[in-house]
């Protein structure tokens, strides 16, 4: 059996505040990603996944705090490693940045050709007479329309900014993708063809982590599902029987995907908790219905993938047609 | 009746975004308007909370034609309308903490008497626990911010709601949070909605009626072609 | 409260006892980890110079009960010595106690100008940016215009219409100050015009002058209070600039310029410490709070929300 692309074992982030006070946005992550797959890191905003992402690229500020391992293919650790190893040779060789509001991630004063020219000569080691040629291959990839690569990022609709991105995020060949939030603001379609584009620069040799709050973007194309609720990942389950038969296990999970507008569109109760005060048991106890004096202990991501003493088992109402 | 008569608005003369649309919501029904982004529902939405001064045509607010915009409109007029916006964050001022945020058109109608008894009320209505309200913007999440966004686009009990991708950022059960919030209010008040967004099983689900970004721009083309073909 | 949080998670999942590792000293924020201890250095030391040049202008005048202004022809141009720490001028002035009252009347000079030029600027700025269309665009060609004649010219011309004093000096600099703060408060009011919050506003009920003075001035302070003090410098020096031209205060009333511009013909005669030493009083205390006032411009800036990434 090959190595996962990326191991993500034990991960916590925690950030320290003033007055000594911690705040846990992340809390003993753990799964695996194999070459070939999509997983979906589902929850709410203010659930820690952003900071998970931002763990897995080094990028969290200054007053936080990480335990575990993130190992890539090789044995990197991406937790530990330092700086420079980061950024010579991890960011966007080893793992490439599919960027949330792509319009702020390229430079605004410089057109999409010479920013991808840029990143071809520094990640690809290109010269200069090829450029032109590769700077086309790789819009191209990304579906990026060669017509306009001459414009800046703000004459760009939404979804041409965001292919140019994914153009610059695939031109590392990194083995992992990370796509934070890659959708947010896009209309349906664009929301489609986004993660349908991702998906297929995944193909056989690569890995995807998508962190959406869309869950109909997770269920278009993941293979696996990880919801995350107050720091923890609570339920990780194939995406054929978290979406279809039998449905989330995790009562929050189960609740998420009940509030969408094709299925019953039903709130879940209340509101989660605080980062910086989450109680001793399972932090979704006080929205639950099915919560008991068992719940006071906090349940482990057991083996079926379902951090709950009462998981559901019932299978879940189909969607509205 | 909320009335939008042949409007073309945009931010440049030469260039407006919305060209001739025309758009009727009866009292106490809930229209969806689905676009996909960019096409100009957000400027529209707009002009029909009476923020955006068309460059034609007419807004007639329960028969009573606009004669100005935003502070030019009378304040009667203007607060006969509740908006939300998109993003939580450039809605609300970050140095208010919530109840503040709820309670300020309030204030500025005169109104701060009203305050002690109407914030914890629209608060329960939109699920936002109490220990919230004493927080500032950057101290709760976005679901929680477009909670306290929906309490103040209520607390002055509107006839008519505008809002304009409301749910875009939010996960799916704060979604149906706000939804249910927003109904909740126009079964007890009778108000009209405008519910703008890109999102067609939400606003199916959400509306009485949805209408087509691209039926109203086509129909009014049509029209406008027709003479000009001839 | 978080450390019981991380054991009860250790009895739960395999590991035992969470390891926490600071992130700092390797990511990005690493390379600023490393300025910050010289960057606190030198918030204190401006800050213990800036309280020290208040004690020392409110208490000692009239704790001293010398006379500054007394002249001892006899002790002329002493070089600094115990009893005169910094010498004295070419009429037997002592030095040190000269320059603690220019400081005085320069402080005072900068300060009062810099409170009235930031008012000014902020109430043309935020009147252009809420008013907008001809008005906003005839204010900040006049703007311009002003801005186009050099500063010290300006503030001769001014000058030269009163009478040699302090508060001519005061006017001068203030008229000619307040226009960078126009421009800052007027781009600040306009990108904050343009937010959902003010359409918000509008629709809740609120008055023109309500959303200025509520949402729109609350978020320029910040900005105009650190120009305010980041023109109190500036300030001291044009009024030094403006009273060694001799155009300023009267030259027996001790100014920090005034007394470089009375020492000039000493240091021609190679008396170093009454230029030096003014000299000093002029460049010390303005650099600390300049470097306040950069510590300040530090904080405001939005990264702070950047803490905590949720």
């Amino acid at each position: 059996m090959t190595r996962p692309v990326l191991s993500v074992r034990g991960l916590s982030v925690r950030f320290r505040m003033r007055g000594g006070t911690h705040v846990a946005a992340v809390t003993d992550a753990r799964f695996d990603l194999a070459a070939g797959e999509c997983l979906a890191l589902v929850g709410e905003s203010g659930c820690g996944k952003s900071v998970l992402a931002s763990a897995l690229l080094g990028l969290l500020p200054e007053n936080a705090e990480t335990a575990g391992a993130a190992l890539l293919g090789d044995g990197t650790d991406l937790l530990t490693a330092d700086e420079r190893t980061l950024a010579r040779t991890v960011r966007g060789r080893r793992v490439g940045l599919v960027p949330q509001s792509p319009a702020a991630h390229l430079t605004p004063v410089r057109t999409v050709r010479s920013q991808l020219e840029e990143t071809l000569r520094e990640l690809a080691g290109v010269r200069r007479p090829d450029l032109r040629k590769a700077a086309a291959a790789a819009a191209e990839r990304a579906s990026f329309p060669l017509g306009h690569l001459d414009r800046y990022p703000h004459e760009l609709s939404g979804g041409l900014a965001q292919r140019a991105a994914t153009a610059l995020a695939l031109i590392g060949d990194a083995p992992l993708l990370l796509a934070d939030e890659p959708t947010t603001g896009l209309d349906r379609e664009l929301v489609d063809r986004t993660v349908d584009e991702l998906r297929r620069h995944v193909g056989d040799d690569r890995a995807l982590l998508l962190i959406t709050h869309d869950l109909a973007a997770a269920e278009r194309i993941a293979d696996r599902v990880a919801v995350m609720y107050a720091s923890r990942v609570v339920e990780i389950a194939e995406a054929d029987a978290f979406f279809g038969d039998p449905g989330p296990r995790h009562p929050y999970a189960r609740g998420l995907l009940n509030a969408l507008p094709d299925r019953e569109f039903t709130p879940i109760p209340g509101m989660p908790p605080e980062l910086s005060a989450l109680p001793e048991g399972c932090a979704f106890a006080a929205r639950c219905h099915r919560a008991d004096t068992a719940c006071g202990t906090l349940p482990a991501l057991a083996a079926p993938g379902v951090a709950c003493h009462h998981p559901v088992t019932a299978a879940l109402e189909a969607p509205r047609a | 009746m909320l009335e939008l008569r042949s409007l073309t608005a945009g931010y440049d003369r030469r260039a407006p975004v919305v060209r001739d649309v025309s758009l009727t919501v009866a009292p106490g029904e809930s229209v969806g308007l689905l676009g996909p982004s960019g096409c100009g529902k957000s400027t529209l939405a707009r002009v029909a909370a009476l923020l955006h001064q068309p460059d034609r045509g007419q807004v007639v607010v329960d028969g009573e034609p606009a004669r100005g915009w935003r502070h030019r409109a009378p304040r009667a007029q203007r607060t006969a309308f509740g908006v939300v916006f998109q993003q939580p964050r450039l809605s609300a001022d970050p140095r208010l903490t919530l109840t503040q945020l709820i309670a300020e058109p309030l204030r500025a109608t005169g109104r701060a008497a009203d305050v002690q008894e109407r914030v914890p009320d629209l608060a329960r209505t939109v699920g936002l626990g109490t220990d919230l309200l004493g927080r500032r913007p950057h101290e709760v999440s976005d679901g929680q911010l477009q909670r306290a966004c929906l309490a103040r686009a209520l607390v002055l009990r509107p006839r008519w709601l505008i809002c304009d991708e409301m749910t875009a950022m939010l996960d799916a059960s704060t979604t149906a949070a706000l939804v249910a919030a927003v109904e909740e209010y126009r079964a007890e008040s009778g108000a009209g909605l405008l519910a703008v967004g890109h999102d067609r099983v939400l606003l199916e689900r959400w509306c009485e009626r949805t209408v087509e970004w691209g039926e109203l721009v086509g129909a009014a083309q049509g029209a406008a072609e027709r003479p000009a073909a001839k | 409260m978080a450390e019981t949080r991380t054991t009860a998670g250790a009895g739960t999942t395999a590991d035992t006892g969470t390891v926490w590792r600071p992130v700092a000293g390797r990511s990005v924020a690493g390379s600023r980890k490393a300025s910050r201890s010289t960057r606190a250095w030198r918030v204190w030391s401006s800050a213990a110079i800036v309280v020290a040049v208040v004690l020392a202008v409110l208490i000692v005048p009239p704790l001293a009960d010398l006379d500054e202004q007394a002249v001892h022809l006899a002790d002329k141009l002493l070089p600094p010595s115990l009893e005169h720490p910094f010498g004295t001028d070419d009429v037997g002035r002592d030095l040190l106690l000269r320059c603690v009252y220019g400081l005085r009347v320069s402080l005072l000079v900068g300060v009062v100008a810099a409170v009235v030029a930031t008012v000014i600027g902020t109430a043309v700025g935020a009147l252009a940016a809420s008013a907008g269309g001809w008005v906003d665009r005839v204010v900040m060609r006049l703007v311009d215009v002003f801005s186009s004649v050099p500063h010290l010219l300006l503030g001769i011309f001014i000058v030269a219409m009163f009478r040699p004093g302090v508060w001519p000096v005061v006017i001068s600099v203030a008229l000619t100050h307040w226009l960078s703060t126009a421009r800052i408060v007027r781009a600040e009011v306009l990108s904050l015009r343009s937010r959902p919050y003010v359409d918000a506003a509008i629709s809740g009920g609120a008055s023109r002058w309500r959303v200025t003075v509520r949402h729109l001035l609350p978020g320029v302070l910040p900005q105009a209070g650190l120009a305010a003090v980041l023109m109190v410098p500036h300030a001291i020096w044009h009024e030094s600039a403006l009273s060694f031209l001799g155009l300023g205060l009267p030259t027996h009333q001790a100014s920090l310029g005034t007394l470089v511009q009375g020492a000039r013909s000493s240091l021609l005669a190679g008396d170093w410490w009454p230029t030096l030493f003014p000299g000093l009083f002029i460049i010390v205390p303005t650099l600390a709070i300049a470097g306040l006032a950069g510590a300040w411009r530090d904080r405001i800036n939005p990264r702070r929300r950047s803490e905590l990434m949720l």
